[in-house]
């Protein structure tokens, strides 16, 4: 277990920039996600943590010790990889028992520890069997097992759960979050599923076209995207992104919505200040997350940061716990998440109220945050 | 998961204590194993590459250069320019060759392409023992082209051959003398040749009929049309690459076609069923004219170039797109 | 599709043509290996009485221990044993040190590429098609120079070197299937390139090992070209003994023994096709890739 420091490393294949200078740290037992679209580069960033590529600058430190150039096999890591990458020819003991083999260990000792390893992840009953004959859940533990067979450093994660279906997806995602709370080992773990990276992450690096555009706690960057591409990323449904108007009048900012009827609402900007003051009468993009404009809760509704507004119910989906609601605001497509008793027939008008204390404004040009 | 469990981090047997220890003075060490392991990739591969670049490119240049020299029984580096390739288009014996190779190669090629194809399709018909029939279409494929042509041969021999057995079962004026007519000759040779090869065409394309999507035919079946129809108008049309890569086979096999000649006809007669395989065998080896020989080699590599380039380019390009 | 093509296979006028049609086709390919057969076992009386595929009034071995031990394959009459052993001698070594050379490659071109690997694969597949007549003389010099001319390891070495281009490729093909995540998690295991290749990759690759094994067999067993061309008096391969023995035009020709001949050159290969008949067409069609 070990602390991972990522100073501007750069990569490039040819002429193409993967990595564009990646600065990264995390201390030691925390989780890491790395998660983004694919092509973002977070798999050779994760290849490069792991010595399976050459970083073409910069420097990776596990534990303090510089490990850049170093073989995979000096760095001290273990890595669980998306196909498993089981051994087929091995038994699942002594796929387990590689690495130990490999780094001479005697065979008591080599034993002893694929006990603890299963027993740890429940597989002991299968150990004798060969990877062809598992089920994908178990070919993931075993997976799992062999990178925690020889205690290292780091353990990396390389989209393990993408091949399980949704259901085993929930229930080994809970366990791998059990398995490092009772472990409290150092874990970087790659992913293009938001919500993986929300329930696992001690701190998340948003990654996009080869640059970290948001490194924070799961928190952090749900509430406080730092561009709209993290803030459209992360969070399902995703955030609204609304374009409308700047208005300030008597120190207070506010930003001007139109439902399709004509009715004008004001949404009030409760943490907008002078900073603002050139942005006003131009264009911004409001983001605002579906579960902040809801059925009207009326011990809510009387708060400064709240607005109502009504208008036509377009589509709903219900969901179960709660149904989204489509509306037109400025001839915009928004989500609202509405208590499916509260909700308004489809094609009439419902009234809305918006918590914009957590609503954030984007500039439309370059999509950083405003506000 | 049990309590004991959770405190294993701390008391497992091959905690990294050990590990680290170990690996610390492998890391002092390291830079040498490594550079071991990394130039090994190269180190196995070096061989094979030197013998590569040696044996094939270095020796096509070496039989180039040879075909540009007044060599004879040995080799003599006077260099005579394009002469031996101009001997080469003035020898009647050339000429019949390269006029052979066209008459076999297309012939050997058509036939086994359309027999190919037909048995692919009727094997295709959910036939009884279909294993059985497609091993017997498929064994003359392991066996010498030495062999085939000497039971060929024996089969086309004018006396006791065919033609007697034709005889014995009546029909009294069955002749067949190809073998020893000068004009026909080389057609015995297309026979015993599509003989061996066109089960193998089979094997080809039966596989590429069993890759054929099952939905598209069941399609084209609700769109209404006929088997012969889904067959001429989707599945064969489908199986282009496979027509594709069976014609640069069997060209293939046309042009190094050597040991055949030697067997069944050994060039005869008289040189009638000369190929250019044949026709370079005997110039360099038997007649002592290493120069033109290399010459008519030569030539041969330039035709199977311009059969294989376009061919290679077009694989390549399709999976540049794809 | 068959299942298409007829859904319940009935007694119509085109299945008696599909049928009739194959067994033309059956015939067609049966019949020399028959006449071969038939002819092996004859006495030359009962050949010229006879016919084609007439059975022999008495089935006799004379033939095939005439041929084996003492028909006259050009000057020299002791049958086809010794050209029999020099095949075998030429083949085994051959194949063997061939599959392995190509495996090592295979997974070097596939799991360790370096610059300038992929233009080497691809100058190497160009040795697959080139007419071997384009370096018979240059080889046959450098045999000379090595002096392994016309010795049986002359020809193992030409075989090996002609024949690495098939088996590179076939282990090649294989490899690229084998999920790259295998090497890279055995690297992180610690393992190096010997230790992945003989723990990991050998392992799995039984089945491209008999493809190649077999592939190769035949090719060197069947080849004709180098033998004729790189064998002297003792080292023929059975190919080159048997179109001598064929083709000598000493004395009376006795078809039975050409045939007994034949039947032993080609019995190994049938052999094996008969065996392995599944691998054997594997790996035509996996050569058919390469064309």
């Amino acid at each position: 277990m070990a602390a991972l420091d990522i100073q501007n490393v750069k990569k490039t294949f040819g002429n193409v920039d993967v990595l564009k200078g990646i600065n990264l740290s995390i201390k030691d037992g925390e989780f890491l996600i790395l998660v983004g679209p694919s092509g973002c580069g977070k798999s050779t960033l994760m290849n490069s943590i792991a010595g399976l590529e050459e970083v073409t600058s910069g420097d990776i430190c596990i534990g303090g010790g510089a490990v850049t150039h170093l073989p995979p096999k000096d760095r001290d890591i273990a890595m669980v990889f998306q196909s498993y990458a089981l051994y087929p020819s091995m038994s699942v003991r002594d796929n387990i028992a590689f690495a130990l083999e490999i780094r001479k260990v005697p065979k008591a000792e080599r034993m002893a520890e694929v006990e603890r390893v299963a027993d740890l992840l429940q597989i002991s009953h299968l150990l004798d069997r060969k990877p062809s004959q598992l089920s994908g859940g178990q070919r993931q533990r075993v997976a799992m097992g062999r990178a925690l067979a020889r205690q290292p450093k780091i353990y990396l994660f390389d989209e393990p759960l993408s091949n399980l279906d949704a259901k085993l997806r929930v229930e080994m995602r809970t366990e791998i979050k059990k398995l490092h709370q009772r472990l409290k080992t150092t874990i970087v773990y790659v992913t293009h599923d938001q919500i993986e990276a929300m329930t696992l992450a001690d701190r998340i690096a948003v990654m996009k076209d080869g640059i970290v555009q948001q490194f924070g706690t799961p928190q952090e960057i749900y509430d406080n995207p730092a561009n709209m591409f993290v803030a459209g990323f992360m969070g399902s449904p995703a955030m609204n992104f609304l374009r409308c108007e700047l208005t300030c009048g008597d120190g207070r900012y506010a930003v001007r919505a139109t439902t399709r009827d004509g009715r004008e609402y004001a949404l009030p900007l409760v943490h907008a200040d002078s900073r603002l003051q050139s942005w006003v009468g131009r264009e911004v993009v409001l983001g605002i997350r579906p579960e902040l404009i809801t059925h009207v809760i009326p011990h809510k509704a009387d708060a400064d940061s709240v607005a109502r507004f009504s208008a036509r119910v377009e589509v709903a989906e219900p969901t179960g716990p709660d149904t989204l609601v489509l509306v037109e605001l400025n001839g915009q497509e928004v989500d609202c998440r509405v208590d499916p008793r509260e909700q308004a027939p489809v094609g009439t008008d419902m009234e809305f109220m918006v918590d914009m204390s957590k609503a954030v404004l984007f500039d439309p040009e370059t999509e950083q945050r405003l506000l | 998961m049990t309590a004991h469990n959770m405190t294993q981090p701390t008391a497992s047997p091959a905690l990294p204590d050990g590990a680290t220890s170990a690996a610390a003075p492998a890391r002092r060490k390291s830079s040498c194993g490594d550079r071991v392991q990394r130039l090994l990739p190269k180190l196995v591969l070096g061989p094979t590459m030197v013998t590569t670049l040696l044996f094939i490119y270095g020796y096509v240049i070496w039989t180039g250069v040879l075909s540009l020299t007044k060599s004879s029984f040995l080799p003599n580096y006077t260099f005579v320019g394009f002469l031996q390739y101009e001997k080469l288009f003035d020898n009647d014996r050339w000429d019949v060759a390269s006029l052979n190779i066209l008459i076999f190669g297309g012939l050997f090629i058509l036939i086994c392409l359309a027999i190919g194809v037909l048995m692919a399709i009727l094997l295709d018909q959910k036939i009884r023992s279909e294993g059985a029939i497609r091993t017997i279409f498929l064994y003359p494929m392991a066996l010498s082209f030495i062999v085939t042509g000497t039971a060929w041969k024996w089969i086309l021999n004018p006396g006791l051959g065919l033609e007697k057995l034709m005889h014995d079962w009546g029909f009294e004026s069955f002749t067949f003398d190809w073998l020893v007519d000068p004009d026909m000759a080389i057609y015995t040779l297309v026979i015993a040749a599509v003989w061996q090869s066109s089960g193998f065409v089979m094997a080809l394309f039966l596989a590429g009929l069993r890759g054929v999507d099952n939905s598209i035919v069941k399609a084209a079946q609700l769109d209404g049309a006929s088997m012969p129809t889904i067959y001429r108008r989707i599945i064969l049309p489908h199986l282009r690459p496979v027509f594709f890569s069976a014609f640069i086979i069997l060209s293939h096999i046309a042009i190094k076609s050597f040991d055949l000649v030697m067997a069944l006809t050994g060039g005869g007669p008289g040189y009638s069923t000369d190929l250019p395989a044949t026709f370079m065998y005997t110039t360099a080896f038997s007649r002592g004219q290493l120069a033109l020989g290399s010459a008519s080699a030569m030539l041969m590599l330039g035709v199977v170039l311009a059969i294989l380039i376009p061919y290679l380019y077009s694989e390549l390009r399709g999976k540049n797109h794809g | 599709m068959a299942e298409l093509t007829l859904n319940k296979p009935r007694f119509t006028l085109g299945r008696v043509f599909v049928y009739a049609t194959l067994l033309v086709g059956v015939l067609f390919y049966l019949m020399p290996l028959l006449v071969m057969l038939l002819t092996s076992f004859k006495s030359m009386d009962d050949i010229r009485s006879g016919n084609l595929l007439a059975l022999p009034d008495v089935f006799l071995f004379d033939a095939w221990i005439k041929a084996w031990s003492s028909a006259c394959t050009g000057v020299a009459c002791e049958g086809v044993k010794g050209y029999f052993w020099n095949s075998i001698l030429i083949t085994v070594p051959a194949v063997l040190i061939s599959t392995f050379l190509g495996a090592l490659n295979g997974y070097v071109l596939t799991k360790w590429k370096f610059r300038g690997s992929d233009l080497f694969f691809g100058l190497m597949l160009f040795g697959c098609f080139i007419p071997f007549q384009v370096v018979i003389l240059p080889m046959a010099q450098t045999l000379g120079w090595m002096g392994l001319a016309n010795t049986i390891p002359g020809l193992v070495f030409v075989h090996i070197v002609y024949g690495m281009s098939f088996t590179t490729l076939f282990f090649r093909n294989f490899y690229v299937a084998v999920p790259t995540e295998l090497i890279n998690a055995a690297r992180i295991d610690g393992a190096g390139f010997f230790t992945i290749f003989w723990r990991i990759i050998l392992p799995l690759s039984g089945p491209i090992f008999v493809v190649c094994i077999i592939w190769q067999f035949t090719q060197v067993w069947n080849d004709f070209l180098f033998g004729v061309v790189y064998s002297g008096g003792d080292t023929k391969p059975i190919t080159v003994a048997l179109n001598n023995l064929v083709n000598t035009s000493t004395g009376v020709k006795e078809y039975n023994v050409d045939m007994a001949a034949a039947m032993i050159a080609a019995l190994p290969t049938l052999v094996v096709y008969v065996l392995a008949g599944k691998y054997f067409v594997r790996g035509l069609t996996a050569g058919a890739v390469k064309g």
